[in-house]
């Protein structure tokens, strides 16, 4: 069910696009926000918000990896392993996430906390190696900064 | 939204050139079809004519003067004095890396192995392994679009790294088969399924080198709310979409073009075949009636009903307790001294709409000449609610099909396009992509209702009320002050009046009614309201009734009252279906052609059937009849076109293939048996010449324009019209079933229609199910007239709230799992206050 409160933010949405459609990657991430991932349950809701058959919802969703169509831990932690950061240590950081949590690209630890993701260039090159955490940047990591960092967190 | 195909209608001409030399075409056409129509061929793997374009092979680039790089020859529209080079050396090399690009994903060893000469000798074994290696273990072989571009351009080596997909080939879903490691992505499938057929089960799925077809959520395509049409299958340049049945076959030895023998819309059909033996179905690309659209009956079920096991190919004579296999001389005898002699009332010929013109024609002659009675009836006549009156005056309306692609506003009362006269709803979409209005009126969810301006919901039943009420309104020009109010058809004045305003203002009007809505309006509201509507400018119509050739029936003589061409004939002693049924006659001799609309053998001394299988009763002797396959004929559509039915089996009599003969030459035959004159034709095109001197505007042959018929029957009153619903009982909806060919039921003998389950069991709204705290599958009872009737539960969706819907086949034949149902087949058009419960075992 969508809850009154989002479809008031929905249709402010609705208001920048001069088609419905046009709004449907907005809406999408508004949805994701709300409730960590798209659920087919999900899509079929926005497919009926846009009048749109739900197929149509599900290529966009699993088109971008911005979309989630699996559930996703608490905190999602997106590792960039581009040139720029594989040059001053990334590979080291992402081997240590998966060493500390015991999961790979793709997976989430048993508990729901984190979830491990792999993404090209998050647009930081000068200050790598980056990881995003649920959108927020952190960048210069090494090792004992990126402990500090999933300690704080759990 | 996907762009809009560009189209050219009265376009005016314009010069270009094309490869330097001066060429012609229409305005607003894209570069591809210019060249096309100038004879001049671009490789392209992913255009369509019936889709948008989608740039998305990128094999049909073209240099154009004045324009950067390779621009798209199958997105780029036109210009006057445009100058195009189709082919260059550089466009050459690139066509050639796309080409070896895709090989690099495909599954290509065959296409650049170096013994390709010598492998169609020794390699002949490996055909039938379950996944496709190469060409020569690909269904699509010899046949492939992808296949024949790569030889015509060339490409004899791979230099990129090759990647084989490593998807599971999917079996699971009836009619056709998916590999998608074959697939090219060319998205042909999916804007067919989406843009055309309006069903949108197929979308492209995750990017990059993950990139699959497939339906969303990872759902089967039953699941998907697939109609297995085929139109994706049909489009798919590669092997990665194939006819399940004809998938080894091969490549066919060639192609009658022939008309589907399952409805009455007429679909133009290719009917491939090979060895001798109809192998698969395509559509024609007739556009006047389907251009290029089937439905999954015409599509997918025509080998299997002729080729199926149970087929009936022998004379069986019953002797004693026995039955017994016989010659065609002995069959003909012991039938024929069961025929002399007859009093009046002691006979009755039923036979079925679904038989050719020729054939329906040469029987009444037989029963009405030899037999000298007027006893000859037809299911025909449960096709035609309201009477043969009412319906011989809506044959003399402007009937069209193609009409609907190009109308203003369209109204359909009754009709989902899914799995019933699919190209009605594709030419529906059609128009509706060129800006039409729609209007549905219907109590059931459909899919043309999904997608209509105004879906006018009514209760059941009373679709013919809502349709007399519109066309008030219309003509009156004032919404306000018609005479029939909405109210107590469950639709609100302001609904009406706004889907009136949205038509009011439209040149044309195209009205398309299902045999579902006539079937339960026996007031004949529909007709009253089209017979109006007649006096409207620039109106067409669409009267749908089941049967395939019930036009022809009606036409012809098949029901009893009317001589061919809708003369009457004197009624002295004729017996009819109803007398049998409800036990008024009880003739000795039952002769059924095609038909058999009875559970059990009907109480009559010796009953014959002539069919193209066996009836689901004893009878005394069995004549096997030529499917449609197997002789020549015509069949009139709805529209009155006389359109050929193509011969592409021609079986001597043997063990196997048994002894069949067309109907008609069944009767000649007899007659003959029986010494008697005015039967003798040497093949069907001299019975068709003797139907045109007979019945005024009959064409002899080869003519296949739609035909208006001038009535001269009068129309018989009319029953009272439907009430609206009691409010606390359900309405039993007991509508027409449409999956019958002849005396069979086809999802009896297709496997494919029986997964589906689209005819089966007591439908109810899942709101409904709830409130009665069942589950679909379980048995529920449904109480009725004093009567208590058990079934199965079925959720539907679209069904009206508060009604129970069940499908009530004209024939019976081969309908064991609904023999429970047995008794709501007498509850013919009247809508009925039933009460439902969840069934308690004893
Ligand atoms: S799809 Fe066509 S090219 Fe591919 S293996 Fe089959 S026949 Fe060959
Ligand atoms: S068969 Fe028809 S409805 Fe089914 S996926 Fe193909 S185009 Fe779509
Ligand atoms: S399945 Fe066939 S039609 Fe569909 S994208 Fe693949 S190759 Fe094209
Ligand atoms: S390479 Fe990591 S942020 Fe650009
Ligand atoms: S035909 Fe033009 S890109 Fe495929």
């Amino acid at each position: 069910m969508i809850s009154d409160a989002t479809r008031a933010r929905i249709n402010e949405l609705f208001e920048r696009y001069p088609d419905r459609r046009s709004a449907m990657i907005p809406l999408l991430l508004l949805l994701q926000e709300e409730r960590g991932w798209l659920s087919p349950e999900t899509m079929r809701e926005a497919g009926e918000v846009l009048d749109l058959p739900p197929v149509r919802i599900y290529e966009v969703a699993t088109f971008y990896t911005m979309l989630r169509t699996r559930p996703c831990g608490k905190y999602l932690l997106q590792v960039c392993r581009n040139l720029s950061c594989s040059l001053v240590g990334g590979e080291g950081v992402l081997r240590h996430i998966e060493k500390r949590l015991g999961i790979h690209d793709g997976q989430t630890t048993p508990d729901g906390c984190f979830t491990l993701m792999t993404v090209e260039c998050l647009g930081s090159c000068g200050t790598g190696p980056v990881v995003q955490v649920n959108g927020d940047y952190h960048e210069n990591l090494d090792v004992a900064k990126l402990d500090k960092l999933l300690d704080s967190l759990t | 939204m996907s762009p809009k195909p560009i189209r050219a209608k009265n376009a005016r001409t314009i010069a270009i050139q094309l490869d330097h030399r001066a060429a012609s075409c229409p305005e607003g056409v894209t570069v591809l079809r210019a060249a096309e129509l100038n004879g001049v061929f671009i490789p392209s793997l992913c255009s369509h004519k019936d889709l948008s374009p989608f740039g998305g092979c990128r094999l049909c680039m073209v240099e154009i003067d004045g324009m950067r790089g390779y621009p798209l020859a199958c997105s780029t529209v036109v210009q006057d004095g445009m100058s195009v080079l189709t082919e260059t050396t550089a466009i050459r090399e690139m066509r050639r890396d796309i080409l070896e690009l895709m090989l690099s994903e495909h599954p290509s060893s065959c296409l650049i192995c170096t013994e390709q000469a010598e492998c169609r000798e020794n390699q002949y074994t490996i055909r039938k392994s379950g996944v496709s290696t190469g060409c020569r273990t690909c269904p699509k072989d010899g046949q492939c679009e992808l296949q024949s571009l790569v030889e015509k351009l060339g490409v004899s080596e791979i230099r990129h790294p090759v990647y084989y997909r490593g998807y599971e080939a999917e079996h699971d879903d009836p009619f056709f088969d998916r590999d998608y490691n074959l697939c090219i992505l060319c998205g042909r499938c999916v804007r067919m399924c989406q843009e055309v057929r309006g069903a949108s089960v197929l979308a492209f799925m995750n990017r990059g080198p993950k990139t699959q077809i497939g339906p969303a959520f990872g759902r089967s395509h039953v699941e998907a709310g697939c109609e297995f049409c085929g139109a994706c299958v049909s489009v798919c340049p590669t092997g990665a979409l194939v006819d399940k049945a004809s998938k080894w076959d091969g490549k066919p030895d060639g192609a009658e073009i022939s008309t589907c023998p399952f409805c009455a819309l007429g679909c133009q059909v290719e009917l491939h075949h090979k060895n001798g033996r109809l192998s698969k179905v395509h559509p024609h690309l007739d556009h006047e009636i389907n251009d290029g659209q089937l439905c999954v009956r015409g599509r997918f079920c025509l080998p299997e009903t002729t080729h199926h096991h149970e087929r009936a190919r022998k004379p069986v004579l019953k002797r004693g307790r026995y039955f017994r296999e016989v010659d065609w001389p002995e069959a003909l005898e012991d039938v024929a001294s069961r025929l002399r002699g007859l009093e009046a009332g002691d006979f009755l010929m039923l036979i079925s709409p679904d038989l050719t013109n020729e054939s329906l024609y040469t029987a009444q002659k037989f029963v009405r000449s030899v037999l000298r009675t007027n006893s000859i009836d037809s299911t025909a006549r449960w096709a035609l609610p309201g009477g043969t009156g009412v319906w011989s005056r809506l044959f003399s309306l402007p009937i069209s099909i193609e009409a609907l692609a190009h109308a203003d506003a369209i109204i359909a009362v009754g009709l989902d396009s899914r799995f019933y006269f699919s190209v009605a709803g594709v030419q529906i979409r059609r128009a509706l992509r060129e800006g039409a209005v729609l209007v549905t009126i219907d109590s059931r969810d459909s899919n043309l209702a999904r997608v209509a301006d105004h879906w006018l919901r009514s209760a059941p039943g009373m679709e013919g009320r809502v349709l007399r009420a519109m066309v008030e309104r219309l003509f009156s020009g004032d919404a306000g002050a018609a005479p029939h109010a909405a109210a107590g058809c469950g639709i609100e004045e302001v609904s009406l009046a706004k889907a009136v305003r949205s038509i009011a203002s439209c040149r044309s009007l195209a009205v398309v009614v299902s045999p579902s809505a006539f079937a339960v309006d026996p007031g004949g509201e529909l007709a009253e309201a089209l017979f109006r509507l007649e006096g409207r400018e620039q109106t067409t119509f669409l009267p749908l009734m089941h049967g395939t050739n019930t036009r022809g029936a009606l036409e012809l003589g098949a029901l009893g009252e009317l001589l061919p061409g809708f003369e009457k004939a004197d009624d002295a002693a004729r017996v009819s279906l109803a007398d049998v049924l409800e036990g008024r006659a009880r003739p000795k001799v039952l002769y059924l052609v095609g038909e058999a609309p009875f559970f059990e053998r009907p109480p009559c001394e010796y009953v014959i059937a002539q069919d193209i299988y066996l009836p689901p009763f004893e009878v005394d002797a069995f004549l096997p009849a030529a499917s449609f396959v197997e002789a020549e004929g015509t069949l009139t559509n709805v529209e009155g076109r006389v359109q050929r039915s193509a011969a592409v089996e021609h079986l001597p009599d043997g063990a196997r293939t048994g002894r069949v003969r067309p109907d008609w030459m069944i009767f000649s035959m007899l007659a003959e048996t029986l010494s008697a004159d005015g039967l003798h034709f040497a093949n069907a095109g001299e019975v068709l010449c003797e139907i045109s001197r007979r019945v005024a505007g009959f064409p002899a042959s080869g003519d296949r324009r739609p035909r208006r018929t001038s009535p001269t029957v009068d129309i018989l009153p009319r029953g009272a019209g439907a009430h609206p619903p009691a409010d606390s009982a359900r309405r039993l909806i007991a509508e027409p079933g449409g999956f019958r060919h002849r005396g069979i039921d086809l999802s009896h003998v297709v496997e494919g229609l029986s997964e589906l389950r689209l005819e089966e069991g007591l439908r109810l709204h899942p709101d409904d199910l709830e409130e009665l705290g069942v589950k679909d599958g379980d048995r529920i009872v449904v109480h009725v007239d004093g009567m208590n009737v058990t079934g199965t539960a079925r959720a539907d969706a679209d069904c009206a709230p508060r009604s129970v819907t069940v499908h009530r086949p004209h024939a019976y034949g081969g309908l064991a799992h609904r023999q429970g149902l047995q008794c709501l087949y007498r509850f013919d058009g009247r809508l009925l206050n039933v009460t439902v419960s969840g069934h308690r075992n004893s």
